[in-house]
């Protein structure tokens, strides 16, 4: 696998960035998915109610 | 994690402001709307360009056109004042109003609240003088002069002080996912527009963008499109997660799913915006990196779509009846459609075909009209009864505009969408043979205007049912008072906004990440051996941090809570993930050597009054409707290319020296990447290329004496304005400080090329006996001399000059960088006054 990343580095360097930003979103999608999961239902619960807590109902 | 209350406080929110952006949103509105109207129906009826007025006024205007009203001019004002001032103003309203109740505090200073208000709507004024005036930079979507941009970045600067500080403020230590929109709005569109509105002024107003060629290419579609996503998108989606709640009486949908649409989409929007450049001569690359991002958005905007939908669930029964649910859903599935058909046109085999055509104008539109036009009426129709302590004057008006509205918006997307698959196909289509193209371009644009004219029907259709609205509204506030909410509110104990910058760098998860990434890189870069050993390290480093989290799991967790109830370091990650994102595609194409761009052919450089020319040009905004970009594929190429030349779409090179670039983005009109030619035999600047200076001469004056059947405007008062000769030397000065390698010239050379260019090509036009604009009766010298300074003459002297290339020979791959300014400059010391294609 390094070898593939090598050559693409050395042969095009630009086509890495692709990779990176995949990568990179892949990482941030996978973090802020297990954030959600693991919210506790009662600070879930609260939160989706926080725009009907106000006199505008 | 709520907080303990101590004590409460009594909180009058300052609902004046939103009152204000309210009534400004709506007037901009009808507006906005009125001018596409209008657009529509030029593309239908030349006459709509000016002509009609001769008719309106009995006969006392007599003109083919009017500047102030040509499609090229209109155009912008309609896109601006669409996105910038209804959306705009309409996203206020909804920001002021319900971060002030979600941070359960009034706005933080309504000194700021006011300037903010005020100061938009002059910009909005001053955009609405100049565009018709033909003041512009020339890049769509960010088209406004520089001292309006100044403006803008300071009233955006103060909304954000306001907002920020207004976050700081609250009473409320959570921030709801709404705010979190909101954020990523502010922050987003503040880069975004400086970065994209760069310019370096000539003097007051015009100026010349920063970036050219492909850089500006790329920084303008990053703007471009994160526009449409920062602007019309993000602030909208906010705006949905706290209004969709509030009409349905129920929280959203899942909590859980938000949070991943929020991040999803801040992630992936700002990475799609090169789709809008397939098959160009864009990188590859950036062109995959582009379709690969705009497909992966499907998801968060499905997620999105479904999450607010399913908000709606147990309160259907009220489609019925409530006026604002049903504008709401309709809203929401037009977004839904929208997206889904956003990533669908970014796939490059379905772009060839809707590119440049309709197909892209009726997806804009389904936005546009559907999803921000349905959400400001919801929002606008359950707003109106609480900002005025009333009931809202006719919900029969309300249910009436939304049936118009939207058999307007499906008759319009319809139209559009077969208008442009039906063009797109007849453009690409052979003759028996193969060897050459089916039809003319009129040909095709004759075939399309039943669909044009039910384009202007079903626009006319929405602009009725948003007059409903505007009276519904007016006469609601007209039944009650205006009435600022007073509320009691509970002062939490301060633990919110505590966490130190520090605290948000420097901690476990955030070096395990950065000690990952290095050594991960170090893998890929290091010789044998030592690369073996940094994937080790990566390896361990992983390991050690599957222990952290299993020892310290707790404090990672709370880490990330406490980012959540903390603006500032959340602010900061969301600039850091947009940043990311723009970088990645714009810093390669600044730093990778010109050289390897301009694939062996370089842009010939504009003399002084071609120069002149292609401001005119960029002033008349015939880029809306004529682009300059030869795709790679065989229908452009047999279409535009010319004969004898091999590969001849567009290539980098060709735009080198452009700022602004002028690629387009939609053809009314035919492409004219190619439309000039070589210098005629005899003269030292006149060149003719596909046509004659006689055909452009006419086509200016009258475009249906040469194209039978052409919708483009007549341009009467070319023939009668002078080019600004003067300004030449200053557009030079300016030009060469932006990279463009002109050699040293004085402004007695520069103004003396600009005349003696304009004489040979009036005195070609004068010998062929040309007719003569209305009232003149000149001999043929005097007609020479008057033509000379005339701007028709500068724009024909632009058209016949494009498309001109000299081929750059490369010694090898190793050499040095012949785009150096002073080496060029040596180069073309003995012939500047450029040679023609030598290819």
């Amino acid at each position: 696998m390094s070898e593939m990343f090598k050559r693409v580095v050395h042969e095009d360097w630009t086509t890495i960035v692709p990779m990176i930003a995949f990568a990179l979103m892949f990482g941030v999608f996978v973090v802020t998915t297990i954030r959600a999961l693991r919210l506790g239902k009662s600070e879930r619960e609260r939160l989706a109610t926080l725009p009907l807590n106000d006199s505008d109902r | 994690m709520s907080t303990p209350a101590t004590q409460t406080a009594t909180i009058q929110y300052d609902d004046k402001t939103v009152r204000q952006f309210m009534f400004f949103s709506v007037l901009w509105g009808l507006v906005g709307m009125l001018v596409g109207v209008i657009c529509a129906t030029q593309l239908s009826w030349w006459q709509m360009n000016g002509k009609f007025l001769e008719t309106l006024t009995f006969g006392a205007v007599q003109a083919d056109g009017i500047s102030y009203l040509t499609f090229g001019r209109l155009r912008p004002l309609h896109t601006n004042a669409v996105i910038f001032a209804f959306v705009g103003n309409m996203m206020f309203a909804g920001i002021y109003y319900s971060t002030q109740r979600l941070c359960k505090a009034r706005t933080a200073s309504d000194l700021l609240s006011k300037i903010h208000m005020w100061g938009w709507q002059l910009i909005i004024v001053a955009a609405a003088v100049s565009l018709p005036a033909g003041l512009t930079r020339g890049k769509e979507y960010a088209e406004l002069i520089w001292p309006i941009n100044i403006a803008v970045a300071l009233i955006w600067v103060v909304f954000a002080v306001n907002f920020f500080w207004t976050l700081a403020k609250r009473n409320e230590s959570s921030l709801y996912v709404a705010l979190w929109f909101y954020i990523a709005t502010i922050v987003t569109v503040a880069m975004l527009y400086i970065v994209n509105h760069l310019s370096l002024p000539t003097s007051f107003p015009p100026s010349y963008p920063v970036f050219g060629r492909r850089q500006a290419g790329l920084v303008r579609w990053w703007h471009g499109d994160t526009a449409v996503a920062c602007f019309p998108t993000t602030p909208i989606l906010g705006i949905m997660y706290y209004f969709l709640p509030k009409a349905a009486n129920r929280p959203v949908y899942s909590y859980r799913l938000s949070i991943i649409h929020f991040w999803s989409l801040v992630f992936i929007y700002i990475w799609a915006g090169p789709h809008h450049l397939l098959n160009t001569s864009l990188p590859r690359w950036l062109q995959m990196l582009g379709m690969l991002f705009s497909l992966m958005l499907w998801a968060p905007s499905w997620g999105g779509m479904l999450n607010g939908l399913l908000t709606l669930r147990g309160a259907w029964n009220k489609l019925r009846t409530d006026p604002v649910i049903k504008f709401f859903a309709a809203g929401v599935t037009f977004y839904g459609m929208a997206t889904f058909e956003g990533p669908l046109l970014s796939i490059r085999a379905v772009n060839q075909l809707s590119h440049y055509t309709d197909w892209t104008i009726g997806h804009v539109h389904s936005g546009a009209l559907g999803w921000n036009g349905f959400m400001a009426a919801g929002m606008f129709y359950w707003l109106a009864p609480r900002l005025w302590k009333t009931k809202l004057w006719s919900v029969a008006m309300a249910n009436m505009h939304f049936w118009i509205g939207l058999v307007g918006i499906l008759l319009y997307v319809a139209a559009m969408w077969t208008a442009g698959v039906m063009q797109g196909l007849m453009l690409g289509e052979v003759a028996e043979g193969g060897t050459t193209l089916k039809y003319d371009f009129v040909e095709t644009l004759k075939a399309i205007q039943p669909q044009y004219i039910l384009r202007s029907f079903g626009g006319t259709l929405f602009l009725l049912g948003f007059v409903l609205c505007a009276i519904n509204l007016w006469k609601t506030a007209r039944s009650g008072q205006p009435h600022d909410d007073t509320v009691e509110v509970a002062v939490p104990v301060r633990s919110h906004d505590s966490m130190k910058l520090r605290e948000t760098l420097i901690n476990d998860p955030v070096a395990y990440c950065i000690l990952g990434c290095f050594t991960l890189c170090l893998w890929f870069f290091l010789p044998p051996y030592a690369n073996v050993a940094a994937l080790v390290v990566t390896i361990l480093l992983a390991i050690k941090a599957i222990h952290g989290f299993r020892t310290r799991g707790a404090k990672w967790i709370d880490w990330h809570e406490r980012l959540l109830h903390n603006y500032l370091p959340f602010t900061l990650l969301v600039f850091i993930a947009v940043a990311i994102g723009g970088a990645v595609q714009i810093i390669p194409s600044l730093i990778v050597n010109r050289e390897e761009n301009v694939e062996g052919r370089l842009q010939e450089l504009y003399t002084p009054l071609e120069l002149a020319g292609r401001d005119i040009y960029v002033s008349e905004g015939c880029y809306n409707c004529h682009s300059q970009m030869i795709r790679m594929l065989m229908p452009d190429v047999m279409r535009y290319s010319r004969a004898g030349k091999e590969d001849d779409f567009s290539h980098l090179g060709e735009s080198l020296f452009d700022h602004p670039f002028q690629w387009g983005s939609k053809r009314t009109g035919p492409d004219l990447a190619r439309e000039g030619g070589e210098i005629v035999e005899g003269s030292k600047f006149m060149r003719t290329g596909v046509r004659d200076n006689v055909w452009h001469y006419n086509h200016f004056m009258n475009p249906r004496q040469t194209s039978e059947g052409s919708n483009m405007p007549a341009y009467p008062w070319l023939f009668e304005q002078e080019t600004d000769i003067k300004a030449l030397p200053k557009k030079i000065a300016v030009q060469r400080k932006l990279g463009v390698p002109y050699p040293a010239m004085n402004q007695h050379e520069i103004i003396d090329k600009a005349r003696m260019q304009s004489l040979e090509i009036a005195n070609n036009l004068a010998a062929a006996k040309v007719l003569q604009p209305a009232g003149l009766e000149m001999d043929q010298e005097e007609f020479a001399k008057y033509l000379a300074d005339r701007q028709v003459v500068a724009l024909i002297a632009y058209m016949q000059k494009l498309g001109t290339y000299r081929i750059q020979e490369k010694k090898g791959p190793a050499e040095g960088q012949p785009l150096d300014p002073d080496s060029y400059r040596t180069e073309i010391t003995g012939n500047d006054d450029s040679t023609a294609n030598n290819e």
